[in-house]
C-alpha cells in the first residue's frame, strides 16, 4: 500500500500566511491555533491507501499546556538563571589583568544556563512527539505513545556525554537507541510498534561524513607541509562533503529506521533519496532568497521614495507605523514561503517513498483509550522547539 | 438529496465499512447502512460535524457532536464522503458543519490557567527575582563586583567604538585633577563602601553611567552640554548614589533572571523580538523608577553636605529638556527627565545656604578640555 502526499502549495501558503498575520495581531497568542491548523492541513494531505490521516489536537489545549509549562519554567528558569549569573559573577576577573582564557571562562560561566535548560529541552522533545502521536488518527483509530519522557532525558544526556568523550564516533548508536526508545513506546491503536535492526548498520550511511573528514585532515596535513593550493581545495571540498554527508546520514538513517519498524504483521519500506532532499534545500532556498529580496526590495523602495521627506523630518509617525507593519507582513510572508518551498516538499518526499507491506493486517487493529494530557506539548512551546510544524 | 456511497470507520477497529448514506424518512438524520454493519446507523443532522482545514476538497470527513473523553466533544467514528453531490448538499444545508464546540466551563478553565500563569510570572518578575537580586547584590564580595564593573565598562567602551581597553579614556592631567577635585569635594567625610573610579570617555553622547563596584563613567558629550561645574556635580552625585546603593549590580542580576522568563512568555513568533525588548524596557523602568528617585534624594543630600548648590542639578534637567529630544535619546532612556525631578532639586536648592561652586573657573575649563 503506497502513501502519497497531496498538499497544495498555494493552499498551505494561504493558511500559513493568514494564521501568521492573526498571530502577529494577537501578540503571539494565536500561534497555538496557527500550528494546530497547519498540522491539520498537513496530516490531512497524507493519503495511505485512500484514507487520510487526521490531526485532532486543538489550539486551546496547546494554550493551556503552555500556561502550565510557564508556571513551572518561570520559577525554574528565573531562579536557575539568576543563580548561575551570580556564580558567574563570583568567578569574575579584572579585565585589565585577566588573560584571554579567563575572560572566555567567565563568559562561558554566564552562558552555561543553557545546560540548565537542556534536560527540559529533551523532556519537551519526547512530550511533543507523544502529544503529536496522541492526536493523530488514521481510519478513526488513535495513535499513541507511552509515558517515558524522563527515561528519554536520561538516555539522551548519557548518549550526549558519550558523544563528547568519543568525538562523535558512536553517532549511529545514539541515533538508533534513542529512536528505538521512542518507537518501541509508540502504538497504532492496540498494536505496539517495534523498532528492529542493528545500530551498527547505520555506519554505512556515515561513509560520506568520513570521506569529508578525511579531506579535511588532508587539508590540515598539506597546510602543515606548506602545500597551500592542495590545502585550500581539499579544505573547501571536504567542508561541503561533510555537510552533504550529514544530510545523507540524516535522510538514509531515517529510511533505515522506517524500514525496520513493524506494527505487528504490518511492515514498511522507505527509500528516501538524499539527492532529492538536497535539491529541495538548494532550489527552495534559492527561490526563497529571490522572493525574500523581492519582498524586502519593495519595502525598501517605498522607504527610498520617501527618503527626501525623511531627511527634512516631514513624515508623520503614521508612516513609520505603516513601515513597521509592512516589515512584519513581509516576515510572515517569508515564513509561510519557507514552509511551502522547503518544509512541505521535503516532507512530501519522505512520505511518498514509504510503502506499507501487508496492510490487510491493519484491519484487525482495535481502538485505544483517549488520552487527555494536561500539558499537551506546553514545554516544547514554552522552550520554542519543534520548528515549523 | 440522493443516496450515496461512503466509507465508514466505526471508531472501534481500523477496518473499513463500505456503506450507503441516505436521508432518513423524517428528514432529520443521515441513515447509514452497510452489509458489514450489525445494524443501520442514524446520525442526526444537527449533530453532524466535519474535519476542518483539510487539504482534499473532494473529501469530507464527517463525525458527530458527542460528549466523550476526547480532546474535542466528538464521536470517534468517521464517515468519509467522496460523493461530490452529497458534499455539496452538506455544505449547503448544514451551517454548523465546521463549528468548533467548546465544553461547558472552558472559559473558566482558560481564565484560571491564564491567571495562574500570569500570577506566577508576575510573582517571579516583581517579587522573587528583585528580592533575590537584592540579597545577592548584598552578599557578593566587593572585589568581584569591581571586576564585574570593569568588564561592563570595558564592554561599554567597545560599544562606543573604542578599539582597545582604555583607548577612549580622556587623560588630560589638568582635567583629571579637576575631576578628582570634584569627586573629593562630593565624597569628603563620607563613609563609602566603594572606592569610586571615575573616568571620562571621548564620545559625543550626552550620558553618564554607574557600573557595578564603583565604576562611574561620564561621557564627553555631557561635559560639552553642561553649562557649569555644578551641573556636572549634580549628575556625578546621582551616579555615586547608584554606586553606593549597588543599583547596577542588582539590575544586572534581576535582568539575568527575567530575560529567560520574558522570552519564554512571548515565544518566537514574527515581531516577538520587538515585543521582548519593549517588555524588558517596561520592566526595568518600573523597577528602576524607585531606584532613580532614591538616587536623587541621596544625590541632593550629598550636594548639601558638600555645600554645592543643587540649583545646577535642577538647571541641568531644564537644559536637557530644552535640547532637541531626539538628539539625546540615550540619557532620556535611562534617566527620565521629569518636571518633578527638576522641581524637587530646585525646592531643595532654595533651602540651601552658603554654597560655593564645586570647581573654580580654571578647573572647570580644564575639565571641559579633559579629552583634548
Amino acid at each position: 500500500m503506497g502513501i502519497s502526499y497531496n498538499g497544495v502549495r498555494s493552499e498551505l501558503f494561504g493558511l500559513a500566511f493568514r494564521t501568521g498575520l492573526l498571530t502577529v495581531v494577537t501578540l503571539g497568542i494565536y500561534r497555538f491555533w496557527q500550528k494546530t491548523r497547519i498540522r491539520k492541513y498537513i496530516w490531512s494531505s497524507v493519503n495511505a491507501g485512500g484514507d487520510t490521516f487526521e490531526y485532532t489536537g486543538t489550539g486551546l489545549e496547546k494554550l493551556l499546556g503552555f500556561l502550565v509549562a510557564v508556571v513551572f519554567l518561570a520559577v525554574y528558569l528565573g531562579i536557575i538563571q539568576i543563580a548561575l549569573f551570580y556564580f558567574g559573577l563570583n568567578i569574575m576577573v579584572d579585565p585589565e589583568e585577566a588573560s584571554q582564557a579567563q575572560i572566555i571562562g567567565q563568559v562561558a560561566a554566564i552562558y552555561i544556563s543553557f545546560f540548565a535548560v537542556l534536560p527540559f529541552l529533551l523532556f519537551a522533545v519526547y512530550r511533543a512527539r507523544r502529544y503529536k502521536m496522541a492526536r493523530t488518527r488514521f481510519r478513526g483509530i488513535r495513535c499513541g505513545m507511552e509515558k517515558g519522557a524522563w527515561g528519554y532525558v536520561l538516555r539522551a544526556l548519557g548518549y550526549m556525554a558519550l558523544q563528547v568523550v568519543t568525538l562523535g564516533v558512536l553517532t549511529p548508536l545514539q541515533t538508533f537507541r534513542l529512536e528505538k526508545y521512542q518507537a518501541d513506546r509508540s502504538f497504532y491503536g492496540s498494536q505496539r510498534m517495534v523498532q528492529t535492526g542493528k545500530w551498527t548498520d547505520l555506519y554505512r550511511y556515515m561513509k560520506h561524513i568520513f570521506i569529508g573528514l578525511g579531506l579535511l585532515v588532508l587539508a590540515a596535513v598539506s597546510a602543515v607541509m606548506e602545500l597551500y593550493v592542495l590545502a585550500g581545495v581539499a579544505g573547501a571540498v571536504g567542508y561541503v562533503w561533510v555537510i552533504v554527508g550529514a544530510v545523507h546520514y540524516g535522510v538514509q538513517s531515517f529510511g533505515y529506521l522506517m524500514r525496520h519498524k513493524t506494527l505487528g504483521e504490518v511492515g514498511f519500506t522507505a527509500e528516501p533519496a538524499t539527492g532529492q532532499v538536497i535539491k529541495t534545500y538548494i532550489l527552495g532556498g534559492l527561490l526563497l532568497g529571490v522572493l525574500a529580496s523581492v519582498i524586502f526590495g519593495m519595502v525598501g523602495a517605498v522607504v527610498a521614495a520617501f527618503a527626501p521627506m525623511l531627511v527634512e523630518g516631514e513624515l508623520p509617525i503614521a508612516f513609520f507605523a505603516l513601515l513597521g507593519v509592512a516589515y512584519i507582513v513581509a516576515l510572515v510572508m517569508i515564513q509561510a514561503l519557507s514552509l511551502v518551498l522547503i518544509t512541505q516538499p521535503i516532507l512530501a518526499h519522505y512520505i511518498s517513498t514509504i510503502r506499507v507491506t501487508n496492510p490487510q493486517a491493519l484491519n484487525r487493529i482495535a481502538q485505544r483509550e483517549a488520552e487527555t494530557g494536561v500539558d499537551a506539548e506546553g514545554f516544547a512551546d514554552a522552550l520554542d522547539i519543534g520548528g515549523a510544524i | 438529496m440522493q443516496e450515496a456511497g461512503a466509507h465508514f470507520y466505526d471508531g472501534l477497529t481500523a477496518g473499513r465499512h463500505e456503506v450507503r448514506v441516505a436521508l432518513s424518512g423524517d428528514r432529520q438524520a443521515l441513515q447509514i447502512t452497510g452489509e458489514t454493519l450489525p445494524e443501520p446507523l442514524r446520525w442526526p443532522l444537527q449533530d453532524l460535524r466535519a474535519l476542518t482545514d483539510t487539504s482534499d476538497s473532494g473529501r469530507l470527513t464527517l463525525t458527530r457532536l458527542a460528549e466523550t473523553e476526547d480532546e474535542s466533544p466528538r464521536d470517534p467514528a468517521r464517515l468519509v464522503v467522496l460523493d461530490p453531490a452529497l458534499i455539496a448538499w452538506l455544505r449547503r444545508t448544514r451551517p454548523a458543519l465546521f463549528r468548533t464546540d467548546l465544553r461547558k466551563g472552558t472559559f473558566r478553565t482558560v481564565a484560571k490557567y491564564a491567571g495562574g500563569a500570569v500570577g506566577a510570572a508576575a510573582l517571579m518578575l516583581f517579587v522573587i527575582l528583585p528580592a533575590l537580586a537584592n540579597t545577592m547584590a548584598a552578599i557578593i564580595p566587593v572585589e568581584r563586583e569591581v571586576a564585574f564593573g570593569k568588564t561592563v565598562t570595558a564592554q561599554m567602551e567597545r560599544f562606543l567604538g573604542g578599539s582597545r581597553l582604555g583607548s577612549l579614556r580622556c587623560d588630560n592631567p589638568a582635567g583629571e585633577a579637576a575631576l578628582d577635585a570634584m569627586l573629593r569635594r562630593l565624597t569628603a567625610g563620607r563613609e563609602m563602601t566603594y572606592e569610586v573610579e571615575l573616568q571620562v570617555f571621548d564620545h559625543p553622547m550626552i550620558n553618564a553611567f554607574a557600573a557595578p563596584g564603583g565604576q562611574v563613567v561620564i561621557i564627553r558629550g555631557l561635559l560639552d552640554a553642561a553649562e557649569g561645574p555644578d551641573q556636572v556635580a549634580g549628575v556625578l552625585a546621582h551616579e555615586i548614589a547608584h554606586v553606593e546603593s549597588r543599583d547596577a549590580t542588582r539590575h544586572a542580576l534581576r535582568a539575568a533572571g527575567s530575560a529567560g522568563i520574558l522570552t519564554m512568555l512571548i515565544g518566537d513568533f514574527t515581531g516577538a523580538a520587538a515585543v521582548a525588548v519593549m517588555g524588558e524596557q517596561v520592566l526595568s523602568s518600573a523597577y528602576s523608577r524607585k531606584a532613580e528617585a532614591a538616587a536623587d534624594v541621596f544625590a541632593l543630600e550629598m550636594l548639601a553636605e558638600a555645600r554645592v548648590s543643587a540649583e545646577g542639578f535642577a538647571a541641568f534637567f531644564d537644559h536637557i529638556d530644552d535640547l532637541e529630544r531626539v538628539e539625546i535619546p540615550e540619557y532620556l532612556a535611562s534617566h527620565p527627565v521629569t518636571a518633578e525631578r527638576a522641581a524637587a532639586a530646585r525646592d531643595f536648592a532654595a533651602g540651601q545656604e552658603a554654597t560655593r561652586p564645586v570647581l573654580n573657573a580654571a578647573e572647570w575649563q580644564a575639565l571641559q578640555r579633559i579629552c583634548d
